[in-house]
């Protein structure tokens, strides 16, 4: 008798856990083409830009897009169980931007057999059948930032490098670039080169641990604002803010922020928003039958405290969508 | 019981839900998806059955896959790539089951937590934190080949589950690992070896951890240092669901592959119906409130107090 009411409470359970999610889907039956864009998690700024851009590029474009990601970016498997239950449910075209560069080979092998377009957004692999890739040149943002950091150092001084993990295309690229930099300064030391996951708190940690380590450090690339927040913070903490040069990648709002409070020196802009438009408006142009070009760039600039403000006001700007809402 | 009636309703639910949910196509996805967790939560039943817990099944995990994808790109044929992981998945769960018998570590808690970031830095050092891709066609067949329909790492899983079946049901030391956790001191007072036992228990622990990997690896087409995260509470969770109670004693395996499935069914009924990862990730923690509840509500029946 006990084994039924526990079988009543089971069911029960199900029924209201799976009352939930229906609010929160979205209808299924109209004709219009479905995109499923799958990014490497939802934790951070630079992925709620991206979203927001691609969603502005599907309604005005009339494209049902779903946007789903893992919950966080170092679950590599729970991004490709979401890209094959996207196959299953059916979609017109997919937008990835992958976690894992090898790890999401094979299930895009499935989806390029199926015949489903896949453009690779923001961290490009070496994968034949990609329609295109979208997003920054990161060796070239790497670059930037060295030439940066070499030029306020006037090419001497003790340089730490922190990155987010290994083996991830934009990662490596980025370090690549600023590293290419570095060996043609051969009065600069990279006293640190250390991985933080992208994560804020990892970084702060990190960094901590770099500055017991090498109290006299003069400069530090940190590869995305996520970490390169953290990083000021442990700055901030063995009160060097005012000696320390910090160099971000990404430049969201919070970003640009620590700029104006000459908390960071420098970040390597990243455009998410339009990376996010671009990559829709490019599964658009394909499955209206157009060929896309390989690279799909969405640019790549050095904000500075000289220009941030000028950032700032184009950036505004740029981020009204191109047609309707005249600026007030 | 329970944990059936709870699946299927599921089932039922999403069938109702999404147009998706049943296609075969999806059906062998969920058993594909659930194969790594449904590995890692049968070694994580024994351990549980003997009122332990085993937290570095995860970090295993990694370790294993990349170690078994240097051995496939140094050349190492795939038979013996495959064995010598098994290998060492057992011998990490001797070490597991060695600091608790031996050094008498007060609790697995400890000793595996230990373990757990010993394997996940181990991961890091001999990759030097990289994914190690490209492996020949052999290796991928445990993870991701077919068997006429069947996927093999379904197979494979079902062919596990019925050995542990007979073994935890048939055999003299699977049922002394319910004694050991029904209660340690009657078990040794009637003279079964406990510590054997519990060393056992860990090293059946790491070796499904071992099958795990090969077949994360086979599907990932790479080993790589961050698989794993956080796949020691999937296991938990998984053989919670599933009925086994975390106190020791009570549980089987099939009710362990339920709670696998269910965990899988959520997630991918979940996904195939855009829910965002923040709240599937909520719904999976109430299923686990609601199973436990479950297992204290039959401890009242069992003994009313």
């Amino acid at each position: 008798m006990n084994r039924n009411r526990f079988g009543r409470i089971w069911t029960a359970a199900a029924l209201m856990l799976l009352a939930l999610p229906t609010l929160f889907c979205t209808g299924d039956r109209a004709p219009s083409p479905r995109v499923a864009l799958v990014a490497k998690a939802m934790d951070s700024e630079f992925w709620y830009s991206l979203r927001e851009g691609a969603e502005r590029a599907a309604s005005e474009a009339g494209v049902r897009l779903s946007v789903l990601a893992p919950q966080r970016e170092v679950y590599i498997h729970e991004q490709v169980n979401i890209l094959e239950d996207q196959l299953v449910r059916g979609v017109d075209a997919l937008i990835v931007a992958p976690a894992g560069v090898a790890q999401v080979v094979p299930v895009l092998d499935r989806a390029a057999s199926a015949g489903v377009p896949v453009l690779i957004v923001d961290t490009d692999i070496d994968w034949p059948q990609k329609a295109a890739y979208v997003g920054t040149d990161n060796r070239e943002g790497g670059r930037l930032a060295g030439r940066f950091i070499v030029d306020r150092l006037d090419g001497k001084g003790s340089v730490a490098l922190i990155r987010g993990i290994p083996g991830v295309a934009s990662q490596d690229h980025r370090v690549e670039g600023f590293l290419e930099v570095l060996e043609h300064a051969p009065a600069i030391d990279l006293a640190a080169n250390q991985s933080a996951n992208s994560e804020r708190a990892l970084a702060m940690n990190v960094m901590e641990n770099i500055l017991s380590a090498n109290p006299h450090l003069d400069a530090v690339f940190v590869t995305s604002d996520e970490m390169a927040l953290g990083v000021v913070e442990a700055i901030a903490a063995h009160g060097l803010q005012d000696r320390l040069i910090v160099v971000g990648f990404d430049a969201g709002r919070e970003a640009v922020q620590a700029i104006q409070n000459h908390r960071i020196h420098a970040v390597v802009a990243q455009d998410p928003g339009l990376m996010g438009r671009l990559s829709v408006e490019a599964a658009v142009r394909l499955l209206n039958g157009e060929t896309l070009e390989p690279f799909i760039d969405s640019g790549t600039e050095l904000v500075t405290e000289g220009d941030v403000d000028d950032f700032i006001a184009r950036r505004e700007a740029g981020f009204r969508p191109a047609s309707p809402s005249a600026p007030e | 019981m329970g944990p059936v009636i709870g699946l299927l309703a599921l089932c039922v639910l999403l069938s109702a839900t999404s147009p998706h949910f049943l296609r075969v196509d999806n059906l062998l996805n969920i058993f594909r998806q659930s194969s790594v967790n449904a590995c890692l939560a049968l070694g994580q039943l024994l351990v549980i059955l003997t009122a332990g817990i085993d937290l570095s099944v995860g970090s295993l995990l990694a370790l294993c896959g990349v170690l078994m994808a240097l051995m496939l790109k140094a050349g190492v044929p795939v038979l013996p790539a495959l064995i010598a992981t098994i290998l060492l998945g057992l011998i990490m769960g001797v070490v597991n089951g060695l600091l608790l018998t031996r050094l008498r570590l007060p609790h697995p808690f400890i000793s595996t937590l230990g373990t757990m970031n010993v394997a996940r830095g181990l991961a890091f050092i001999v990759t030097g934190g990289f994914s190690v891709s490209g492996l020949p066609d052999g290796a991928r067949f445990l993870g991701a080949g077919m068997l006429g329909p069947i996927p093999v790492p379904v197979a494979t899983v079902i062919l596990v589950y019925v050995l542990f079946h007979v073994f935890l049901t048939r055999t003299t030391v699977g049922r002394d690992i319910y004694a050991v956790g029904g209660n340690k001191e009657a078990a040794r007072l009637s003279g079964i070896p406990v510590d054997r036992r519990l060393t056992l228990v860990y090293t059946l622990s790491g070796a499904m951890a071992a099958l795990g990997a090969i077949i994360l690896t086979g599907r990932m087409n790479s080993g790589f240092p961050l698989a794993g995260q956080g796949a020691e509470l999937d296991s938990i969770a998984a053989v919670i669901i599933g009925g086994a109670s975390f106190f020791g004693g009570v549980g089987n395996v099939w009710g362990t592959l339920v709670g696998a499935l269910i965990m899988g069914v959520l997630r991918n009924g979940l996904n195939l119906l855009d829910v965002s990862t923040f709240w599937q990730t909520v719904v999976i923690g109430l299923v686990i409130i609601a199973a436990v509840w479950m297992d204290v509500l039959r401890r009242k029946g069992h003994s009313p107090a």
